[in-house]
């Protein structure tokens, strides 16, 4: 047991040291023009759903601003802006998309603007498993210079896996069983509030978060693909 | 007594280290209730809706925090599209008042719900 435990040890302190994993940087080097220009109102446009599961847009314009608000920005009501565009004439978001920045600016006072392309949103149901895994591509761009300050594409899995507490054969298929209901019935706002709080977790703090400028030289973790933790 | 010493340390260390910050903003439901007022925006829904945003506002209050970002803005715009001006208004400048930003957004908002009216 003892010897067991040290070569756990040693093995964790050989993975510290040699370093492997993912490519670790600081907040400062991965995104200097969040520093320079400090942001601090964002309007987020409506995702651009590039994929056929139909509600994904939905689930993703109702679960942004909770994680945005608490990286301390100011975020505009999404449902009030989109309501006003429809008034404005403007209906699908492609068109939204491509007016130049500024216009935020004038009309909304906004300081910059966050666009969203849902890449892939898929469900996939194995013998002891599931998950959904969406794949997303962020952007935010100054409405001042229409550089882009901030960026994220990749993929995030949530494992939607039931575990079974023991019980031998019959357990393990009523967690299957479990795993199959959960993937084809799952509520989707959690998942999708989560997948957006890994994703929000790489942008420098706003004025509103006490990590305001301080996390300059905190350490971002940019995976291709990362797990949400529930 | 050097191992009381090295055992406060590390107390200091685990109490400090472990205090869950309380967080910054309190937002209820509101992405469940906005999600399902957008997929079936029925009258219900949206009644469900306003009682989150209230609840939200009030909550805040209750724990002196300030309401989250867009909130009191959401919920007086509904107020205004029911014909409740005075009511609208006040979230109107609740929403201004914690969040000066929001100012030009607010202002473009009063004059837009306020023409709407009048055609």
């Amino acid at each position: 047991m003892k010897t067991r435990r040290l070569l756990f040890l040693g093995i964790c302190c050989l993975l510290v040291l040699t370093g492997c994993g993912p490519k670790h940087i600081t907040k400062y080097e991965a995104f200097p023009k969040v520093y320079a220009e400090r942001p601090l109102a964002i309007i987020v446009l409506p995702p651009i759903n590039e994929t056929t599961a139909a509600d994904a847009k939905e689930y993703y314009s109702t679960t942004i601003a909770e994680p945005l608000s608490f990286s301390g920005y100011y975020v505009f009501p999404l449902e009030v802006i989109s309501e006003i565009m429809k008034n404005e004439g403007i209906y699908d978001t492609e068109t939204l998309i491509n007016l130049p920045p500024h216009k935020f600016k004038d009309f909304f006072g906004a300081d910059a603007v966050m666009y969203i392309w849902i890449q892939r949103w898929s469900t996939s149901y194995y013998v002891l498993g599931g998950n959904v895994s969406v794949s997303i591509r962020s952007v935010i761009r100054s409405t001042t210079t229409g550089d882009d300050l901030w960026q994220y594409e990749g993929t995030i899995v949530e494992d939607t896996t039931v575990t079974s507490s023991g019980g031998g054969l019959a357990g393990l298929a009523v967690a299957m069983v479990a795993t199959a209901i959960k993937t084809a019935a799952t509520d989707y706002v959690p998942i999708a509030k989560r997948a957006n709080y890994m994703i929000i977790n790489s942008i420098p703090c706003g004025k509103y978060n006490p990590s305001y400028d301080k996390d300059r030289e905190q350490k971002v973790i940019i995976e291709k693909v990362m797990k949400t933790r529930k | 007594m050097k191992i009381v010493y090295i055992m406060s340390i590390f107390w200091f260390l685990f109490v400090t280290g472990c205090a869950t910050q309380e967080p910054m903003y309190y937002w209820g439901n509101y992405s469940s209730s906005l999600y399902k007022y957008k997929k079936q925006p029925k009258e219900e829904n949206l009644k469900a809706h306003k009682v989150c945003l209230i609840n939200i506002i009030d909550e805040s209050n209750k724990r002196n925090k300030k309401p989250p970002p867009g909130i009191c803005c959401e919920y007086g715009y509904i107020l205004l599209k029911e014909g409740n001006t005075q009511q609208g208004l006040y979230y109107f400048e609740m929403e201004e008042k914690n969040y000066p930003e929001s100012k030009v957004f607010i202002d473009r908002l009063k004059k837009f719900t306020i023409t709407d009216k009048k055609e």
